[in-house]
């Protein structure tokens, strides 16, 4: 690389206790470039979901700092909203509105915090389901549709803001195994087209094959940040090789 | 398949009867004696109301009840108000069956109807002959119901020609019929005044009703809301709100109510006595429906609200269009439930010396013309609320349906 990409997330030295004092992240840090893919690993209650959070200010933290797309994260309540934006969302359980046909489901957000006309935002998010491949399913509820389809609305519904970055949850942990695959190819083909994305996954396939780096955490600390190949082949921390053998 | 269904129904009923009933000997014996208890009862019950029971009280003071002693020169906009209500009424019914949501039945007349409209017209048919109504107030109300039924029919039959940007308006013809309805009764632009305490029975029951089911909603969802806040303010706030309101006897509160807020409002601002019994129910009803409110809250999963926030709608969106329409919806049962009792309470105004129907009723009971009618005309009264009340939950039931054609549990089945 010549010229080094843009920054698109920046967080130093992140720290974070819950209410309750349970000291959840320990002084993390993590570079993310444009078009970067970045998969981060590790055992359950590593504090991995309360890192992603911190991108997009659904959680808070009490040290250090974040920069996401240029903005610091603050208690700024509108600098909050200008991040949540740009930056979307994909969860473990989906979380699709119930109550909205898929459709509405995608155009509810740019329709009411983008001012966008109705009928533009319709046509695009047509787009966009045609591209997941579930044109046909526009006019039905979330509740009608399998796990994989929903998951696939869900990664429609957050490009449709047209977001800057990606940020995914173990999106494909809550699917019956026949449907992770076809939720991966989603998730691969918007890497291919440059999407920043920075996705918590324990499928090994996917980071081998799209992952710029792989970051390892454990108890609320990095322990090991390493491009794919390397991480999976080679890894250098005692931590990352115990965990390893236990996912595979 | 389909059309056999309600004969296995039938069939296996009559069956569960027979095994419930009749399951063993003691069971029969049991059976047979309550149903004999219940016969004579029921009996006793006819005889009395054919033969026995005199009915004239009722007609006699048919206006006394309908309006209290509502000036009679003033009638004519009262009509006037049941006119257009009857209009709006069978507008809404027509197109409700013109566009029956993505749930309903897609039929212009389905049968649920030609049960309502009979019943209607038994009503307004045989009503004003039971209660010997003058010819004049007869054919009025014969008019009013051919109007609802002609509003009724031109809606469903034509109300598909309408363009969409005029449908969307039409819920707003309720509100502005409100407080046209406002002006009606109580007078201003050109109309000459009639003061609340001289507004009584029916109509004063109906109004302190609808005045306080449709205050207390938005306030009890602001108070629910605020039972939720991060803000230690408003949450403690709502929270000391509902908890001294949902301590206290409605009727203590009416009785403070009529006493204290003369008190704190200098006396060119404090509410007529009837507008600060209103206010009194309001208030009362709120605190009750936040807590309606509430349980639809906490059934509304966390994800939601984090999956709006993510997608970069601030707050008041998110909650407007993600967070409340799923927490009404599970809200709706208990909070029409609270609507139901609101409008029972409406009798305790009776108590604190207004005249509504139960008032009304406690005056003519007390007139030596009519003296020891007691049961006609309560029989009558509990009719009434007891009408007034099925419709409501009929009402919640078919808007639950309504909003509700993709619940999950619809899916399975
Ligand atoms: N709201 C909370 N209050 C207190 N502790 C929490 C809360 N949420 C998560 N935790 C704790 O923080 C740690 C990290 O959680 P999380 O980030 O969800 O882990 P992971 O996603 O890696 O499984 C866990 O030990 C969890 O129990
Ligand atoms: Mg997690």
């Amino acid at each position: 690389m010549i010229s080094s990409p843009a920054l698109m997330i920046e967080a130093r030295a992140v720290e974070k206790w819950y209410p309750n004092g349970f000291h959840a992240l320990r002084g993390v840090d993590l570079y993310v470039h444009q078009g970067e893919v970045v998969v981060i690993m590790g055992p359950s209650g590593s504090g991995k979901s309360t890192f992603l959070r911190t991108f997009n200010a659904l959680e808070d933290f009490q040290k250090g700092s974040i920069v996401v797309d240029g903005i610091e994260i603050s208690n700024d309540l509108r600098r909050i909203d200008a991040i949540r934006r740009e930056v979307g969302m994909v969860f473990q359980q989906f979380n699709l509105f119930p109550h909205l046909t898929v459709l509405d489901n995608l155009t509810l957000a740019p329709v009411k915090v983008r001012k966008r006309p109705k009928a533009e935002v319709e046509r695009q998010a047509l787009d966009l389901l045609e591209r997941v491949g579930i044109v046909e399913q526009a006019h039905k509820f979330p509740g009608q549709l399998s796990g994989g389809q929903q998951q696939r609305v869900a990664i429609a519904r957050s490009l449709c803001m047209e977001p800057r970055i990606m940020l995914f949850d173990e999106p494909t942990s809550a699917l019956d195994p026949e449907m992770v695959q076809e939720v991966l190819a989603v998730m691969q083909e918007l890497a291919r087209e440059g999407m920043t994305m920075v996705v918590v996954s324990h499928e090994v396939r996917f980071a081998r094959q799209v992952a710029s780096r792989v970051v390892l955490m454990a108890d609320g600390e990095v322990v090991e940040v390493a491009p794919p190949q390397q991480f999976f082949n080679n890894p250098q921390h005692e931590r990352s090789k115990q965990f390893l053998s236990q996912i595979s | 398949m389909a059309s056999t269904a309600p004969l296995v129904v039938q069939a296996s009923l009559l069956r569960r009867l027979q095994k419930e009933l009749f399951g063993s000997r003691v069971d029969g014996l049991l059976s047979i004696a309550l149903l004999a208890a219940l016969l004579a009862a029921g009996l006793g019950f006819f005889r009395w109301a054919l033969f026995q029971a005199q009915w004239a009280v009722l007609g006699a003071n048919s206006t006394l009840f309908a309006v209290g002693r509502y000036p009679v020169e003033q009638q004519w906009r009262l009509w006037l108000l049941i006119g257009l209500l009857a209009l709006a009424t069978g507008l809404s019914w027509g197109l409700l069956r013109a566009f029956p949501g993505s749930g309903g039945v897609r039929a212009l007349w389905p049968r649920n109807d030609h049960w309502a409209a009979a019943i209607l017209a038994v009503l307004a048919l045989w009503l004003p002959m039971a209660l010997h109504l003058t010819p004049a107030i007869k054919v009025r109300w014969w008019g009013i119901f051919a109007l609802l039924l002609l509003a009724r029919w031109a809606a469903g039959r034509y109300g598909k020609a309408i363009p969409q940007t005029y449908r969307r308006l039409f819920p707003l013809l309720w509100p502005l019929l409100y407080l046209v309805g406002m002006v009606l009764i109580s007078g201003g632009l050109g109309l000459v005044q009639v003061p609340p305490s001289e507004w009584g029975g029916l109509l004063l029951t109906v109004l302190m009703a609808t005045f306080a089911i449709l205050l207390c909603f938005p306030l009890g969802v602001l108070l629910a809301l605020g039972r939720r806040s991060e803000l230690p303010l408003l949450r403690w706030g709502s929270v000391i709100y509902i908890e001294f309101i949902r301590g206290a006897p409605l009727i203590t509160l009416l009785f403070l109510g009529q006493n204290i807020l003369g008190f704190l409002l200098p006396g060119g601002f404090s509410p007529d006595r009837v507008w600060r019994a209103a206010w009194v129910l309001t208030f009362f009803a709120a605190a009750y429906v936040a807590e309606a409110v509430r349980s639809g809250l906490v059934a509304v999963p966390a994800g939601q609200l984090e999956a709006a926030r993510s997608l970069g709608l601030p707050m008041p969106l998110a909650l407007v269009h993600v967070v409340l329409p799923q927490a009404l919806r599970v809200a709706l049962p208990a909070t029409v439930g609270q609507f139901i009792s609101l409008l029972q309470d409406t009798t305790l105004l009776s108590l604190v010396g207004l005249l509504d129907l139960l008032g009304t009723a406690r005056t003519v009971m007390a007139n030596p013309m009519f003296l020891g009618k007691n049961a006609e005309v309560y029989l009558v009264l509990a009719i009434l609320f007891w009408s007034c009340c099925v419709a409501l939950g009929l009402g919640s039931r078919g808007l639950e349906t309504r909003l509700n054609p993709h619940s999950p549990s619809a899916q399975k089945a």
